[in-house]
Order: C-alpha cells, then structure tokens, then sequence
C-alpha cells in the first residue's frame, strides 16, 4: 500500500509541475479513415502542405468511433493545437466536436464532411447537390440517345450513401432533381442504401439488378463503389464499354483516379469531380489564418463548386481532375 | 477455492530467491526488479514507468489539462469492463457487450429523444408510434430521463440474462451465445434507426456526460473572468457512477458468498456443482450483471455523445474491453482476476490511446506500435506467471 501511495505521489508531482512547451504553430488533422482515393488524397494534400508551411502536424484516425475521434480532439486540445482539422463519420458528431474545439477557443475546420449545424466552424464543402446533378446530367445525354434507339423508358439505379452524411443526403438529392428534368426517359428510380460499404452496396446491387434484369442506370453516390458495381455487371455479361450493346450507363461522383481511368476506357460516362486539393487548400488556408488573426471562433461556409467529368469533356476537363492527376502520378 | 493472487504469496518467495544470490547492487537490483515483476501490481507498475518515461519526452503528457481529460476517458471503458471482468473470471467471454451498447443506447434515446427528423428516421420500424417528429415516448416528461435510464439499465441486464440463459441451461460456449447475441442486437440497433442516430436528448441526461461536480484552474487569476476551457474537471458523475460500481462489483467479488462462487466456477465449475454450489444461477447472474455493465456504459457514452447511437459499440471498443481486462491481470483460463486489476488495465489502455496521439506519428503506424506495446506487455505477463508457477512449484 505504501508503494502505491508512494507511486500515486510521484505521479501527482509529475503532473503539477507539467507545462506546455513552446513549440511550432501545431494543427490536429483528425479524420474517420482514408479507405478511399478521395480521403487518402486529402490526407496526404493536408499534411503535406502544412508540413511544407512548417506546422506541425498530429495526425489523429479515428477509425469511424465516435467515442475514440471525440478523446482524439479532447487530446489534441489538451496538447494546445492552435487548430483542427476535422472529418468526423457523421454531421451530428461534426456539430458536436466543433461546438467542443469553439469552447476551448481553438478554431476548427471541417473538412468534406459538413456538420448538421453549419452556423459554427469553418466548413469546407462541395456543393453536392450540383456536382451530382451536373454527373447525372452528362448520364442523361447518353440516355436520351438510348431511349430515341429504343423507345424504351430507362431504369435508373442510384447508390445512396449513409443518409447521416449531409453529403450523402445532397448527392440522393442532385440525382433526383437531375431525372425530374427528364420524366419521360426514366422509370422510378431504384434506391440502395450503401451507408459508405462496399458489402453493403454489394448485397443491396446484387439484389436490385435480380430482382430488375433491366436496370441500365446506375449512379454511385461515390466513386469507390465502382468495382464493386463491375463485380455485379460482369458477373452478369453486362460490362460494356460506352457504344457496345448492352452497355449500362454509368455515373458517379468524387472524381479519383479509378474513375478518371473508367472514363478513359470508356466504361463509365461520367463522374462529379470534387476537387479534393481545392477543399484542402480551403481548409488550411482558412485554419491558418484564423490561427494569424487570433481567431479563435472562425465561422463561415466554403464551397467547392464541382464539376462533371464525362467522355464528352474529358479532353478538356480531365487535366484539371485530381483523380486523373493521381492517375498520372502512379504511371 | 479461489485461485487469487497477493503479494502475500510471491513476495516471500521472491525475496527467498534474491537471499541465495550475492548481496552485491546488482544482485539487489535483480531482486528488486524480480519483486515487480512477480508483484499482483506489475501491470501498475508498467502503467507508471510508461507514463513517467514518456512524460519526460513529451512534457505536455503530465498536464493538469491532459491529466483531467484522461481521467475522463477512463470511467465508460472501466464500467463495461467490470462486467467483463466477472464473465472471464468464470471462464466466459461476452462478445455482445458493444452490441448491447448500442442497442441500449437507441432504446434510452426512443423513451426521451425530445424531438426527431423525419427526413432521417420517418423510414425506421419506430416512426409514428415509439417515436416522431415530438421526440420519443416520453418526450416532455419530468420522468422521462429517470425512465429512459431505468429501461436502458434493464434492457442491458436483460440481454444478458438471455446470454446466460442459454450458456447455464444449454450449456453452449459463451463465444457461440454472445456472437449471436452480438449480431442480433448490432443488426437489431442499426434497423430500428435506419444506421441514424437519435439527437436531441435532455440536457439533464447529456449532463451524465460531462456534467462537472469539482474543478480545478490551476494559475493566477489574471482576469475577471476565468475561460471555460481552463477549468479542469476532476471528478464527474461518470467518475461517481463507474467508481461506484467498481466498489459493487469489488465487494460481490470479495465479500459475498456469491464472489466465492464465481471464483470457484472458474476454477473448475464440476468441482463446483459438486459441492453445492448454484452454478447456473450464477452463471445467469453473471452474465446479467455483464449486460447491467453495458448498460451503464452505454448510458455514459450516449450522454457524452449527445445522442442514442447504435453503433456506440462498434469498431474495436470490444477489444479494448477485452484488452483491458486481460492485460489487468484477469485470466482468460479463467478463476483469476480482480476489479481492481481491471482499473488497471483500464488505466494502461487509455494511457498507451493517449501516449500514441502525443506521439505525432503518422496515421499509418499508430496501429502498429499499439499492437507492439500491448503485445510487449503481454508478454511480461505472461513471463511473470511463468515465474510465479515455478516459485510455487518450488
């Protein structure tokens, strides 16, 4: 027992004399996971850059635990990070972690993934909504021609994501509006609910295509459900290119390097680019200013307008796509 | 009996061995280091090297600041790893504790959610009659926190009955029970919500959280006012809660015929039944109080999330549980194991979680020298019972 207080002693005298050192400007980058070209982009364009600018960078996973993201930023407070940036898994833990940073008067930034209350926080966001609809738009065109070949009405397929992610609810949304536009080419359209994995959407697709042997539109709330939507059409004799017969016209939207490479072969029409870099440089430039200026509640909405990337634009869109950039690299 | 350890036991034995060698320092050192090493604390030890070594590289570590919230980290994982404690000493395992988690987690916030999103939960089973745009049954009650945890706390006990039902009375593995019980609830929590989570809970039940009871600022008061990030709270109601039933699961275990039965069981549950002892009863009670556990923890979790969530028990919490409780000094062979070696084990869990993020290591690797610390201490461990055997072998 006497060690034991001994030890408890020591420990207590450790901890009263601890103080923060002096240090660099220092930034918490705290993110779900980076289980897709998308997040594994970001991450490296993060911490690259502020690496390059001298900060230095705690790099907190949270592994899709809230619990676990909520001790990394109460640790990355406690450390005295001069600011966070952050991609909680859902919008109601954004909202809760940036009303968490906002108390302890360290400003945050959140990343993509945009917070059920968007008056707190620096929030870089594409505009969803748009950039599905301009990818669902560019499907449209191909489906036009189709339905003046066949006089047949196509039947569209979309991948929703987890309905929690704003994102995922504004990508369900630009995907509506964009066939409102064309009533009389589409059927009603078929929904999948992915929450973001892959063995879910897989189930889910492989279900919808038995039970409708003539769905020949499908749009992936997110591009790294392609080979998952490959898996189901080959298996299925329907894997064609652009042009061929029985080829299913094929949308997405992120815009990464897998998708930039199904364009290019011609399997899939388009895709929503959100540029990734664009968000990136959002994000740190607006962290790091705030950080300059003292301030320690910086609020404000930062949009990354999108674009469509389709076979029709590639030439001139697809210099300017990060996915194809990536592309690039790794060749 | 019992086949529990105390210093009592090693200690002699270890300072018998240190006589036989020279009385040089190195041969004190030898005995010293040999004394922690056999010593029912040794993972404490472990806890207090680790911190103090790491605290001289990364100074920030000993602060009040970090000190305060790694105190608060410890209370949810220490309350639903006492339940696992009391399975693995009677040669059990409960896969299902996240699963309840969650699942409790959703019915706690169905009974006092004071309002919902239709946009996000009109499709769940629960719409229009447990819950609605006004929030859930009991939205607007003075009661309806003090039911919602009364329900949550039963649901939580009574999945584990349930577990306990069919490992006494069918006699099957708890692994096969409890991971069908895991995928039920887990599934079962993630259909009734649609994979959303129920916002809006009271702010008496979020207070549970967080809610400070005695803080601290440590400096000089400069200004009229003191920040609100400078107040250090130390200790909190989940302090009060998971501490409490510490001291409950500690007496049963220590002081209770109950306790004796438990460790019995573990130790050879035929010898047990042999000699009167209510083995499935025991074995219900046992795994009822693992889900009371789960619950508890599910209920300081939810408040400190904000909301019923149904994967509040996903990810790799079940083996941080696990992990915690076996590093303790709990033994999976089953018949050993203490509460307190659990807030131990507890302790060095969040202390290594903490020490990583201090650690600016790149997101890659972080996993990697988690695996190879704990894996480290596992086998100091295991080196320690080795050792122990063979003293008591002679």
């Amino acid at each position: 027992m006497k060690k034991l207080l001994a030890l408890a002693g020591v420990t207590l005298a450790i901890a009263l004399v601890g103080a923060s050192s002096a240090q660099a400007t220092k930034v918490c980058y705290a993110f779900q996971d980076l289980s897709t070209g998308f997040w594994g982009a970001g991450h490296e364009a993060i911490v690259t850059t502020l690496q390059k600018n001298g900060v230095e960078v705690v790099e907190l996973n949270g592994g899709k635990d809230a619990n676990r993201q909520l001790e990394q930023v109460k640790d990355c407070i406690a450390q005295g990070a001069d600011g966070i940036i952050l991609t909680a898994d859902d919008g109601d833990s954004e909202t809760m972690l940036v009303a968490l940073a906002q108390e302890a008067d360290v400003p945050i930034a959140t990343f993509n993934r945009p917070p059920s209350d968007l008056s707190k926080g620096i929030i870089v966001v594409a505009d969803n909504e748009s950039v599905a609809r301009q990818a669902v738009e560019a499907m449209a065109v191909e489906a036009e021609k189709k339905f003046k070949a066949t006089g047949k009405k196509l039947h569209p397929l979309v991948l929703v994501g987890d309905l929690a992610d704003p994102n995922a609810v504004k990508r369900r949304e630009g995907f509506m509006n964009a066939l409102k536009n064309h009533p009389d080419i589409f059927e009603t359209p078929a929904e999948i609910n992915t929450k973001w994995n892959s063995q879910v959407a897989l189930a889910g697709l492989e279900a919808a295509v038995t039970a409708d042997p003539n769905i020949d539109f499908i749009f992936t709330s997110s591009d790294f459900l392609f080979p998952t939507i490959q898996g189901v059409l080959e298996a299925r004799g329907k894997w064609k290119k652009s042009g061929e017969e029985g080829h299913v016209i094929l949308g997405g939207l992120d815009g990464d390097d897998g998708a930039c490479r199904l364009i290019r072969e011609g399997y899939v029409d388009s895709t929503g680019v959100q540029d990734v870099y664009l968000e990136a440089k959002l994000a740190l430039d607006n962290i790091q200013e705030a950080i300059a200026k003292g301030d320690p509640r910086p609020n404000g909405i930062k949009l990354d307008p999108g674009f469509a990337l389709s076979q029709a634009n590639y030439a001139e869109k697809g210099a300017t796509t990060w996915g194809c950039q990536v592309l690039d690299m790794k060749k | 009996m019992a086949n529990t350890e105390g210093p009592g036991r090693s200690r002699p034995r270890a300072f018998d061995v240190v006589r036989e060698e020279p009385r040089d320092f190195g041969g004190r050192a030898v005995g010293v280091m040999r004394g922690i090493l056999l010593s029912e604390y040794f993972v404490l030890y472990l806890t207090v090297a680790l911190f103090l070594g790491l605290a001289l590289v990364y100074p920030e570590l000993a602060s009040a600041r970090n000190i305060s919230n790694q105190v608060s980290n410890i209370w949810p994982l220490l309350a639903v790893a006492i339940g696992q404690t009391l399975v693995i000493i009677i040669l059990g395992i409960d896969l299902s504790q996240g699963a309840i988690m969650g699942f409790v987690s959703v019915a706690g916030a169905v009974v006092m959610a004071s309002a919902a999103d239709p946009n996000l939960l009109g499709g769940s089973p629960l719409w229009g009659w447990l819950i609605s745009e006004n929030g859930g049954v009991l939205a607007g009650s003075p009661y309806a926190v003090a039911a919602a945890i009364v329900a949550m706390l039963a649901v939580g006990s009574l999945i584990g009955l349930v577990n306990g039902f069919f490992i006494a009375r069918f006699r099957m593995p708890p692994f096969m029970v409890t991971l069908v019980t895991l995928m039920l609830f887990s599934s079962a929590g993630i259909w009734l919500t649609q994979s959303q989570n129920i916002v809006n809970l009271p702010p008496g039940f979020t207070q549970l959280g967080a809610g400070d009871i005695v803080s601290f600022y440590f400096g000089e008061k400069v200004e009229a006012t003191i920040k609100r990030r400078d107040i250090l709270p130390f200790v909190t109601y989940p302090m009060l809660i998971a501490v409490a039933l510490a001291i409950l699961a500690h007496v049963i275990l220590r002081r209770t015929a109950v306790g004796r039965y438990v460790y019995a069981i573990g130790t050879n549950a035929k010898a047990a039944e042999i000699s009167g002892v209510p083995v499935k009863r025991v074995i219900m009670l046992v795994f009822a109080f693992s889900g009371f556990c789960a619950a508890v923890a599910a209920i300081l979790y939810s408040a400190r999330l904000g909301g019923g969530r149904p994967t509040i028990g996903a990810g790799a919490i079940l083996l941080d549980i696990i992990g915690a409780t076996v590093i303790g000094g709990t033994s999976l062979a089953g018949g050993k194991g203490k509460v307190t070696w659990t807030v131990i084990g507890v302790v060095f869990f969040v202390l290594l979680g903490n020490a990583l993020n201090y650690m600016k290591l790149s997101a890659f690797h972080v996993d990697v020298v988690k695996g190879a610390i704990i894996l480290l201490a596992a086998a100091l461990d295991v080196t320690r019972n080795r050792l122990l055997a063979r003293e008591r072998g002679g």
